[in-house]
């Protein structure tokens, strides 16, 4: 049948779009700290009271990935039952208002909370 | 409706006691359920998260004590450091682990000062403590003893656990002040909680009727299942710390009555 693997194209096609938006925010963000624009920015430390005063989206993508430690969206989207491409946004808005860090190995990107691990944010 | 059903509560399960206001029997409910379970053969540990006013340590003894939760949630030692088992001592079938707060006044002034970040971490070592209990030590129920009230230790504690068991009392602020908790905290954390109401006045549960009544008006006013009244055992409070009911006094009522709540907790 032709289905399957029109759908395993779109679905390729798909991640390659991923990839590249979560470059784009990558660039923007770094263009944004250096003009000092964006989102409200947190003083680096996620801690409950500052997970409390998140909203509602923001706060299962963060409380999520405090549990994990460091995690790619995937395994954020595992636990919380949403759709990576979402908490690969949430993430992304997160590493922003800086109360996450954002690495890159290789392909892949790792959110973590806490330590600076050599990667974009705090 | 059994919590059991209401709650589908797992076999693995991380409880915190958790109230409002102090006093209201927190400690008491916490340690006299972990020796039920634990009496019933399986495996519990306890852990006073109550930073800043610790009190488990007068019921198991911290003589010798090289090691608290302080230090663990401060990266300061493993989890094996910190536990030790008194399931032969208070000849229980299952393991009970504890592990204390430390009772030293520096040690509390410094948990009052700690930093964000130190939270931050701490919030992060004790999510790690749950994992480390519940798969690679293969406990059945672990048994978080709260400090009362909105304070960092506390909320830690409600996220960490699977279910709240919240202790309020017949006083009107306590009683407001835990449903703004549910309502507003929990929700918040999307947490599951029951409510148990303790040292309520005697002559307001003078029949089972009386008792089933007020029962689904708290269950109303909560909006969560309420797993028992209890009334105010003069007997149990002038009773010493070093007491634990379910194991020194069984046959009491008071005794009874938790062994049907750690039933309905999921002990069975």
């Amino acid at each position: 049948m032709e289905m399957p693997a029109q759908l395993y194209k779109l679905e390729k096609a798909l991640v390659r779009m991923e990839r590249k938006i979560d470059l784009i925010l990558g660039s923007v963000g770094k263009r944004h700290r250096a003009k000092g624009v964006g989102e409200v920015k947190g003083a680096g430390a996620l801690d409950i009271m500052t997970l409390l005063s998140l909203p509602d989206h923001l706060r299962k993508t963060a409380l999520t990935l405090t549990k994990l430690g460091k995690a790619m969206a995937e395994d954020v989207a595992k636990e919380t039952g949403r759709a990576r491409a979402i908490e690969s946004a949430y993430l992304n808005q997160l590493v922003r208002m800086e109360y996450v860090w954002r690495e890159r190995v290789g392909k892949r990107v790792y959110f973590s909370v806490g330590e600076n691990t050599g990667g974009e944010g705090l | 409706m059994t919590i059991r059903e209401g709650n589908g509560m797992n076999p693995r399960t991380v409880l915190a006691v958790h109230s409002y206001k102090g006093g209201t029997g927190k400690t008491t409910i916490s340690t006299n359920l972990a020796a039920i379970l634990s009496r019933k053969g399986k495996n519990v540990c306890l852990i006073d998260l109550d930073l800043r006013a610790p009190s488990l340590d007068k019921t198991f003894g911290a003589k010798g004590r090289k090691f608290w939760i302080n230090d663990f949630l401060h990266d300061r030692c493993e989890p094996g450091d910190i536990f030790f088992d008194v399931s032969k001592r208070k000849k229980l079938k299952g393991k009970l682990l504890v592990a204390l707060a430390n009772p030293s006044m520096e040690v509390i002034r410094e948990s009052v000062a700690s930093d964000r970040k130190q939270e931050m971490m701490a919030l992060r070592r004790l999510l790690m403590l749950k994992d480390h209990l519940l798969k690679k030590l293969a406990m059945n129920y672990v048994i978080l003893d709260t400090s009362p009230g909105l304070s960092y230790a506390s909320i830690n504690a409600v996220t960490a656990a699977d279910i709240v068991l919240v202790v309020t009392t017949w006083d009107a602020s306590d009683f407001a002040g835990a449903q703004g908790m549910v309502s507003e905290l929990y929700s918040m954390l999307d947490k599951r909680a029951i409510v148990l109401m303790n040292k309520i006045p005697k002559q307001l549960l003078i029949s089972e009727v009386a008792k089933m009544e007020l029962t689904d008006q708290f269950a109303t006013a909560f909006k969560l299942p309420v797993v028992d009244l209890l009334p105010c055992y003069c007997e149990v409070l002038s009773q010493e710390r070093a007491t634990i009911m379910a194991l020194d006094r069984p046959k009491h009522p008071f005794s009874r009555s938790l062994v049907e709540i750690a039933m309905r907790i999921g002990g069975r």
